[in-house]
């Protein structure tokens, strides 16, 4: 596609089928599941956008909560670990996992944070949090 | 080491015990002190030394980029220790040490890799890890080749008890690296006194200091200062998935160690509880020793959950798991 | 990046790589070869007999909820003949429960399935609003726990089920083995890792048919089949020990993926390794017996609360190596589980009823009693509560997060 042109794409957090949202990743981003977001067709420096611009620019311009740690911690691209802010204390030793799907996979299979966005694309950020 | 010394009393032969020294701070502690002890014995008028000490150097220059520190270190320890024996090795020496490693290793790698035998022990050796894949898998198979190159120098030699440098700390993570490797079922001798699968026994004599402790003992121990080649700091800038699972865990005792000692000391005095149920129809993993399928009375079936991904049941579980990879 | 095809059917696109052994496969052969692996472990271990009336422990979260879906699939098609029930437990929490016993009556629908709801307030006459009303957020965990874990009992003898399955996965039997170790905890490294606990306590059979499946591949099946559950999102600062535990095997998982099944291999050698006497000596105390093992309900994942009990054991380790010489094994610490047969000295293994109550117990008044006993004398903290924490650190500490969260909700 042609650089410059805006992507738009649909984000969704914790895929559940059919139920008001309660208790899950949206409560990071104001409560709502699916968001509808435009970015831009290319990254500063040129290149396809990718999923690497795509984490902090949902911290920046959907995330509610201060804490962005809570959804971006180490490798700083690295979605791996999410810890969801309904205590006072970080307490870092019980992160839990964040599954990201690109259209339905497994990020892994499509480059992870390398994959660059197309237009219509799902993500889905699926909390692996405990929970019985 | 009062223990070793008691051994020789039914017989008049002393016992000969191998010392492998990495010449860092743990090892060349416990031979500081061996020495110690040594020299006190022939001071004494009617004494006679209960043991007879032989040191292994194993030259890391195979598997690491070769330093004169090394050298220098080397030089050190015989000059600081001039009525030991030191001898030094090569890594690859596992070769002639152990004379079927090369069979064993060419059906452990299965079709992924081609031995050749035209080729120098050194080459093979670092083609063998060069197909080795993941950090954690070069880690593991490294170790399980330097206890073999050990063992086969003290069979070698006639040593009957290989006596290891490794501090609390150390057995601390390699406990917990064993257990995360799948390979629990050899904690009863990989980290605990007792007879190893190959008839030589192993003794953990620094099993109750702590790396912090040796370093204080180091520190008021001028003649070491200059074989002791120390550890690297743990640089805090490295993405956890690029680390080996032994590093993991030498961070984690390290860093957890800070705030809780015993309970990190805890780890190896629980695996050291465990008893050995090894009986003469164990099937053993002729690479690492440990045992192949489960321990008697384990009836889980992870084993059979795997067996599908093998292409031999020959091996165990925990050397499955670091074998090549055509996939990966 | 071009579509990898499915390594087993070579033709669909693949969704998902295995952390076992990085497999990817496509969505119809990850779900098939989930559901096969489940059907082996429980042909392997010979978990069921035909006819057999099953419980299942239902939160309404993840792991029960494919635990239902998964073993309704099974019985179905291999004809395990099972008669499959719901059993959920209500602890009385205002704004939490709700929601989860919501998707769990969904769930008996969709599955068609029996469900029984039974409540902390009918059972005891408490419910845990009330509970944290009368004795505050710290240390409620305890009473979650023990009431649960007689409730489950009390709900399958209810319904006359002798078998109660629970959602456990490999993460948390993986956890558990870390944990044992690091708190030296022998009785509990040689129980942790069955697939089936005996209950000394009564004589319901628990078991985790899901303990080989990764919690990762648990959430991707439920999102691929589309399965109903609850997301029971809350953080937990689950006592030190299991936090420290879970901290390293999430850091194992990125190195090597596979480790987690390795360390439940290594656990299930090590159980085996573990000195009769041991074994034997935390069989006989039927309690200890039952604490090891929970329900899979958001408390499978959860230590207490209370907190510092790692803290506590260091203390006492070093209090310990300083009283006594080096050479001496340093002993653990008073109050760890692998003493406490002895420390109640009387009747480790005569099962008796509690005086109290009547149900089946190892003491003259059950845990629950005991508990119940302090909360009606109003008294917040009582001596009971620490033995008992010790005894019952691997139940529900979620509840006391679910309920500070339904509160910040609430509020």
């Amino acid at each position: 596609m042609a650089a410059g042109a805006s992507i738009p794409i649909i984000v969704e957090f914790t895929y559940r089928p059919g139920f008001p949202p309660f208790g899950g990743l949206e409560l990071l981003f104001g409560n709502e599941r699916k968001h509808k977001v435009t970015l831009p067709g290319s990254m500063e420096d040129g290149s396809p956008t990718n999923i690497a611009y795509l984490l902090p620019y949902l911290v920046d311009n959907l995330m509610q909560d201060q804490r962005k740690e809570m959804f971006i911690m180490e490798d700083n691209v690295y979605v791996g670990q999410i810890c969801l802010a309904m205590h006072e204390t970080n307490n870092h030793d019980s992160r839990p996992g964040i599954l990201v799907l690109i259209n339905d996979a497994d990020w892994e299979l499509e480059g992870e944070e390398k994959y660059e966005l197309q237009p219509g694309d799902n993500i889905v950020f699926v909390s692996t949090l405990h929970g019985g | 080491m009062a223990d070793y010394r008691q051994m020789k009393k039914p017989n008049i032969q002393q016992i000969k015990l191998l010392l492998p020294l990495s010449l860092g701070v743990s090892s060349s502690i416990l031979l500081h002190i061996l020495n110690a002890d040594i020299q006190r014995q022939l001071a004494k008028p009617y004494g006679g030394l209960g043991y007879d000490l032989h040191i292994l150097v194993v030259d890391p220059s195979t598997i690491l980029p070769s330093s004169t520190k090394y050298d220098q270190a080397y030089e050190a320890a015989t000059k600081a220790f001039p009525d030991l024996k030191l001898t030094r090795l090569p890594f690859h020496s596992v070769f002639e040490y152990v004379p079927d490693m090369k069979e064993i290793i060419q059906e452990y790698t299965g079709p992924h890799f081609s031995d050749d035998e035209s080729r120098s022990n050194q080459d093979r050796l670092a083609a063998f890890r060069a197909a080795v894949s993941t950090a954690t898998s070069k880690a593991d198979l490294d170790s399980v080749l330097l206890t073999r190159l050990v063992v086969g120098y003290a069979k070698n030699t006639g040593c009957e008890v290989v006596i290891w440098g490794d501090s609390d700390s150390r057995l601390a993570a390699k406990t917990l690296a064993g257990v995360a490797k799948g390979r629990g079922a050899s904690l009863t001798w990989s980290v605990s006194d007792g007879m190893s699968p190959w008839g030589v026994r192993f003794g953990f004599p620094l099993r109750d200091l702590s790396k912090p402790e040796l370093e204080q003992y180091k520190s008021v121990c001028e003649e070491l200062s200059d074989i002791i080649i120390s550890d690297e700091p743990l640089s805090d800038n490295v993405l956890t998935k690029n680390l080996s699972i032994d590093e993991l865990m030498m961070r984690y005792v390290h860093t957890q160690g800070e705030k809780y000692r015993g309970v990190m000391a805890n780890v190896t005095r629980t695996a050291n509880k465990l008893e050995s149920t090894a009986g003469s129809d164990d099937h053993l993993c002729p690479l690492c020793g440990g045992l192949v399928g489960n321990v008697k009375g384990n009836s889980g079936v992870t084993v059979a959950n795997q067996s599908s991904d093998n292409h031999s049941s020959k091996f165990c579980y925990g050397c499955m798991r670091s074998r090549p990879e055509a996939t990966c | 990046m071009a579509p990898t095809a499915c390594f087993n059917c070579k033709e669909a696109r693949a969704v998902i790589i295995r952390p076992k052994n990085r497999h990817k496969l496509c969505r119809a052969c990850f779900l098939e070869v989930f559901e096969t692996e489940v059907h082996e472990t429980i042909t392997g271990t010979k978990l069921f007999y035909p006819g057999e009336r099953v419980a299942i422990g239902a939160s309404g979260g993840k792991d029960s909820t494919v635990l239902a879906a998964v073993l309704k699939t099974l019985n179905e098609r291999y004809g395990y003949g099972l008669d499959l029930c719901l059993l959920s437990i209500d602890e009385g929490i205002r704004g939490y429960r709700d929601d989860s016993l919501e998707t769990v009556k969904r769930n008996a629908v969709q599955y068609d399935m029996p469900l029984e709801i039974l409540g902390y307030g009918e059972l005891y006459g408490w419910t845990m609003d009330q509970v944290v009303a009368q004795i505050g957020k710290k240390g409620n965990c305890t009473y979650c726990g023990v009431f649960r874990r007689q409730a489950l009992d009390r709900g399958a003898a209810k319904l006359g089920i002798k078998h109660v399955v629970t959602g456990h996965n490999a993460d948390d039997v993986a956890e558990t083995v870390m944990m044992n170790l690091l708190r030296a905890d022998l009785p509990r490294l040689s129980r942790g890792t069955s697939i089936v606990t005996a209950s000394g306590a009564s004589d319901i059979k628990r078991s985790k048919p899901l303990k080989y499946a990764y919690e990762k591949e648990i959430v991707l099946y439920a999102h691929h089949r589309q399965l109903d559950y609850f997301s029971t999102e809350c953080i937990y600062s689950p006592e030190a020990f299991r936090g420290s535990a879970r901290t390293l095997i999430k850091d194992l998982e990125k190195i090597r993926p596979s480790s987690i099944l390795d360390i439940v291999k290594s656990g299930e050698d090590m159980a085996a390794l573990v000195p009769r006497d041991v074994n034997q000596a935390g069989n006989k105390c039927g309690s200890t017996v039952a604490a090891d093992d929970d329900i899979g309900g958001c408390g499978s994942q959860n230590g207490r609360s209370s907190g510092g009990e790692m803290a506590a054991m260091e203390k006492t380790l070093v209090e310990n190596e300083s009283a006594e010489s080096r050479e001496t094994e340093i002993k653990l610490p008073k109050g760890r589980p692998s003493n406490a047969s002895q420390q109640k000295g009387v009747k480790k293994q005569t099962l008796g009823h509690c005086e109290r109550c009547g149900y089946i117990s190892s003491q003259r008044i059950c845990k629950a009693c005991n508990l119940l006993d302090g909360l009606n004398r109003n008294r917040p903290k009582t001596a009971i509560e620490v033995s008992v924490n010790l005894e019952d650190e691997e139940t529900s500490s979620a509840l006391l997060k679910q309920m500070e969260r339904a509160q910040l909700t609430n509020g």
